[in-house]
C-alpha cells in the first residue's frame, strides 16, 4: 500500500500530548473546515485525552450504564459528537488519532479509509509481537475477543474528522461505567501483552510511521514542532 | 446559474462511497422548502462506524424527501429532491 517517494502525501503532524476533549474537538473542527477550503494540507492529530465519554450520532446514552450522573460524579465529561459509531471512553493510557485527508487524494472509499485505519493499529501491534484481529462489519481491532481499538469516523465533502483511539494501558473502571459501541465486550490493553514498560508517546511515534506507510504519507513539520527542536 | 436550470428539478442520490453495501439515513440537515447553496450540507448517513454528509449537487431549493431518518439507503438511491433556482 505504500507509495514512491515521489507520489507521497505531504501530512502535517499536530502531536498534543495530554489534553482535554472540547479544545481538541474545536481544532479538528478548524482544521475540517480549512482543508475543506484548501488551506491547509492534510494533518493528523494525535493526543492522549483525559477521561470524557463521547456519543456518535446514533448513540444510544442508555450504553451509559450509571447515566450521566455517575459520569459527572467521576469526574468524566459526557461528549455528543458528529462521528459515526455509539458511545466510546477516551482517557489516559489511550492513543487518539484524528486525520483529518482529502479522501478524494485516497480513492474516495469510505470502506478503503476504515480499513487502512484498521490496518495501521493491526501493524503497530504486529511490531509490538501482537497478532490482532479484525472483524468483518465491526471496524476496530481486537486481541482474543476483546476489543483494544475503535473507529469513528466523520466525512463531509470528502474530507475526514475523528478517527481511531488504541488502548495503550487504559483505566478498565472507566470502561466498566459503558457498553462500548453498544456492545458487551471485554476491553483489551496493549500494556497487557508486553513485558517491556510502554507508554503512549512511544506507541503515538510507532503508529505514524506505520501510518505514514499505509497512507503514503511524508511528514511535514508541525505546528510547535520548530520549538520542540529548539529545546534546551 | 442560467435561466435554464431555474426550477428544473435534481435528483439527490447517495453517491458511490466505495464499496460500501448499505448506508442508514441519520439526518436530514434540510427541511423541505428550505434554500441551500450548491455544495452545503443535505442530508447525512451513516455506514462502517462512518457518518458522510451528502452535499447540495446545485444551488436550490428542497422539494421533496424520500428517505427519512433510520431508512436504509443503498448506492443510487434517491433520497430527495431540489428545485433549482
Amino acid at each position: 500500500m505504500g507509495r514512491s517517494s515521489r507520489s507521497r502525501i505531504p501530512v502535517a503532524h499536530v502531536r498534543l500530548g495530554r489534553a482535554a476533549y472540547r479544545p481538541v474537538h474545536e481544532l479538528q473542527r478548524a482544521l475540517h473546515t480549512l482543508r475543506r477550503a484548501g488551506a491547509c494540507s492534510d494533518a493528523v492529530i494525535t493526543v492522549e485525552h483525559d477521561p470524557v465519554f463521547t456519543l456518535g450520532r446514533r448513540g444510544s446514552l442508555g450504553n451509559l450504564l450509571g447515566g450521566k450522573d455517575q459520569a459527572n460524579a467521576a469526574g468524566i465529561a459526557v461528549e455528543t459528537i458528529e462521528r459515526g459509531g455509539d458511545i466510546t471512553y477516551h482517557g489516559p493510557g489511550q492513543l487518539v488519532a484524528y486525520p483529518i485527508l482529502d479522501l478524494r487524494s485516497y480513492g474516495r472509499s469510505i470502506k478503503t479509509y476504515v480499513a487502512r485505519l484498521e490496518e495501521t493499529i493491526v501493524r503497530t501491534l504486529d511490531s509490538y509481537g501482537i497478532s490482532a484481529e479484525r472483524v468483518e462489519g465491526r471496524p476496530g481491532a481486537w486481541i482474543g475477543g476483546k476489543k483494544v481499538a475503535s473507529i469513528g469516523v466523520h466525512v463531509s465533502q470528502w474530507i475526514t474528522m475523528h478517527g481511531l483511539a488504541l488502548n495503550v494501558d487504559i483505566n478498565q473502571d472507566h470502561f466498566d461505567m459503558i457498553r462500548p459501541c453498544g456492545l458487551d465486550v471485554g476491553i483489551a490493553s496493549l500494556a497487557e501483552h508486553v513485558e517491556e514498560p510502554i507508554d503512549v508517546g512511544a506507541v503515538r511515534d510507532r503508529w505514524f510511521a506505520v501510518a505514514c506507510e499505509v497512507f503514503g504519507w511524508s511528514a511535514e513539520p508541525g505546528p510547535g514542532a520548530e520549538e520542540a527542536g529548539h529545546e534546551d | 446559474m442560467s435561466e435554464r436550470a431555474q426550477g428544473k428539478k435534481m435528483d439527490i442520490r447517495l453517491p458511490d462511497l466505495g464499496e460500501v453495501a448499505e448506508t442508514v439515513i441519520v439526518e436530514w440537515l434540510k427541511n423541505p422548502g428550505d434554500l441551500v447553496d450548491e455544495g452545503e450540507d443535505l442530508v447525512e448517513v451513516e455506514t462502517e462506524k462512518t457518518t458522510f454528509v451528502v452535499a447540495s449537487p446545485a444551488p436550490g431549493r428542497v422539494t421533496q424527501i424520500f428517505l427519512t431518518a433510520g431508512e436504509r439507503a443503498q448506492v443510487g438511491d434517491l433520497l430527495g429532491e431540489i428545485e433549482q433556482i
